[in-house]
């Protein structure tokens, strides 16, 4: 098994322009024993979509001099670009086919696509990376699971032609199984009621013991993004998708036992319970031989306790992760993905946390368990 | 995201064109991790000391090119507003603003997301009013700030 970070981790450091991207390549290859795998976004990172032949030349150079490899290239697709009409698969795919070239230009071994790409534009993308040597892997990100048609197809898919040229970017989200401290603690700072954090976190307990209110196999197939506009519209006017609906009621009644006198913030708190994926590590294991990369997405590195020097995510069992992809003979890249950054961007810049201890925790723990 | 960061603290002026003030402007980010075609940027919900400013009276200078209304900004479908770049908006009221401080209530309306989602269609024909929270992506509410007005910008 092998490491490294997705850049997206330095976000913040970005936005600020506290870390270039040479900055970013350089803290991976000097300050993170043992990693080496270089990650990005490419909207975030470079100028998209050709930032010119000199910064290609530029880029080899920054991986020979730190001593880095490019493994994923993260890419993204918007089908209101064209705003006369929504973009049809064929036209996702071409975006796609371009977005292949790129990262091979620039030298990854892998492109990662969003949860929600379909699989009919990987697909068509498919010749594209196998004439390039590469492989293409759907993101499976919370609250997704590894069960479930959107990674069955996939992999259906890769069995029935003998490829592996497509398969699976899993994102360590999906073995949250509470709501990080940092998102319920911004929600406080936002008005929100201490019980119904709480509320929160027991909800989530209940839900990983399969002794919730109502049944999680609905909620799954939502992203976590449409499945807060969806309660927002659901708290708001009553409606919602309707097999939702169901969920939604018993949660919010779930809410009122809990919390006195709830806000409409209230109730969306406790709903951060569904947000979780309730993947099983087996299948972790067993799918294994079709994982491209992974995403080692956390939001808080914190002290263990009674442990000094020692981190873990609270929220996210990533002993569970790291075995699991053990026992499966995983040998590709875990690069860390850190997101709670957002969680604090309410505050000023001197309030706001540091991506890069947070990276190095992050690593300090992947060689613990690693090793283990 | 980066909600006291998405205005540049210091870059509240008065737009000066010709000796006349037309307007005013604010440096703006991107409310997001990532840039996105031009194209899916769709105007503000702009609020200053109580008055609002439709998306009508707004220009988006951005690119190195001259401000640019939004259905202007909606042809450039090739164009990317990158993740490190700061844009100007530029918002027409004759007379500019008064010298001193102003509460500014913002949101930015960007149409990108994760996929499709239920709403394409209803976009293409008009993008939500800004300001709802609907395709406002990282930053789906309404972020106040306090800014001081500096010296005019000659255009």
């Amino acid at each position: 098994m092998k490491t490294g970070v997705s850049l997206y981790s330095y976000q913040q450091s970005q936005f600020f322009k506290e870390l270039t991207l040479e900055d970013q390549i350089r803290e991976v290859g000097e300050n993170l024993p043992g990693a080496d795998g270089i990650e990005i976004v490419d909207e975030m990172s470079l100028r998209y979509p050709d930032p010119g032949d000199a910064f290609v030349a530029r880029w080899f150079d920054w991986m020979d001099k730190y001593g880095t490899v490019p493994v994923t290239m993260d890419v993204s697709f918007d089908v209101l670009q064209f705003r006369d009409h929504v973009m049809n698969h064929d036209e996702v795919a071409e975006r796609l086919r371009n977005d292949i070239r790129f990262a091979h230009k620039l030298g990854f071994s892998n492109v990662r696509v969003l949860s929600t790409c379909p699989l009919d534009v990987m697909v068509k993308a498919l010749p594209e990376i196998e004439r390039l040597g590469m492989r293409l892997g759907k993101e499976v990100h919370q609250p997704m699971a590894l069960e479930g048609q959107q990674v069955t197809e996939i992999i259906d898919y890769a069995e029935k032609h003998g490829t592996s040229a497509i398969g699976i970017v899993p994102d360590f989200g999906i073995f949250g199984f509470r709501p990080t401290e940092v998102l319920l603690a911004q929600y406080e700072r936002r008005g929100a009621k201490r019980e119904a954090s709480d509320g929160a976190v027991e909800l989530s307990a209940l839900l990983r013991e399969g002794k919730g209110p109502f049944d999680f196999a609905d909620i799954a197939k939502q992203t976590a993004g449409n499945l807060r506009s969806e309660f927002k519209r659901f708290l708001t006017t009553g409606e919602s998708i309707p097999a939702l609906k169901g969920p939604f009621e018993a949660l919010r009644a779930f809410a009122d036992e809990r919390v006195p006198q709830p806000s409409e913030l209230d109730y969306i708190v406790v709903a951060e319970a569904i947000m979780q994926s309730h993947t099983s590590f087996d299948t972790m294991r067993q799918l294994t031989g079709h994982v491209v990369s992974c995403h080692g997405k956390f939001n808080n590195m914190s002290q263990i306790p009674g442990r000094p020097g020692e981190y873990h995510d609270l929220a996210i069992d990533y002993e569970g992760a790291i075995k699991a992809l053990k026992d499966g003979g995983y040998q590709g890249y875990i690069n860390t993905e850190y997101e709670g950054q957002r969680y604090s961007q309410d505050r000023t810049r001197a309030e706001m946390m540091d991506e890069v201890e947070q990276v190095r925790r992050h690593h300090k723990m992947l060689r613990r368990l690693i090793a283990a | 995201m980066f909600d006291n960061y998405l205005v540049r603290a210091d870059s509240l002026r008065n737009d000066l064109v010709d000796g006349e003030l037309v307007g005013f402007q604010l440096a703006v980010r991107i409310a997001n991790y990532r840039g996105v075609y031009l194209s899916l940027h769709t105007g503000y919900f702009l609020e200053v000391d109580g008055v609002l400013y439709p998306r009508e009276a707004q220009t988006f200078e951005v690119n190195g090119k001259p401000p640019r209304d939004f259905g202007e900004i909606r042809t450039a479908v090739h164009e990317h507003w990158d993740y490190d770049d700061e844009a100007i908006l530029h918002i027409r009221a004759p007379g500019g603003l008064p010298a001193g401080e102003h509460v500014v209530r913002f949101q930015q309306c960007v149409i990108a997301a994760y996929g499709y989602l239920p709403t394409d269609e209803e976009w293409v024909k008009a993008p939500p009013s800004p300001g709802t929270g609907a395709g406002s992506d990282k930053t789906p509410h309404i972020v106040t700030y306090t800014l001081t007005l500096n010296e005019p910008a000659k255009a």
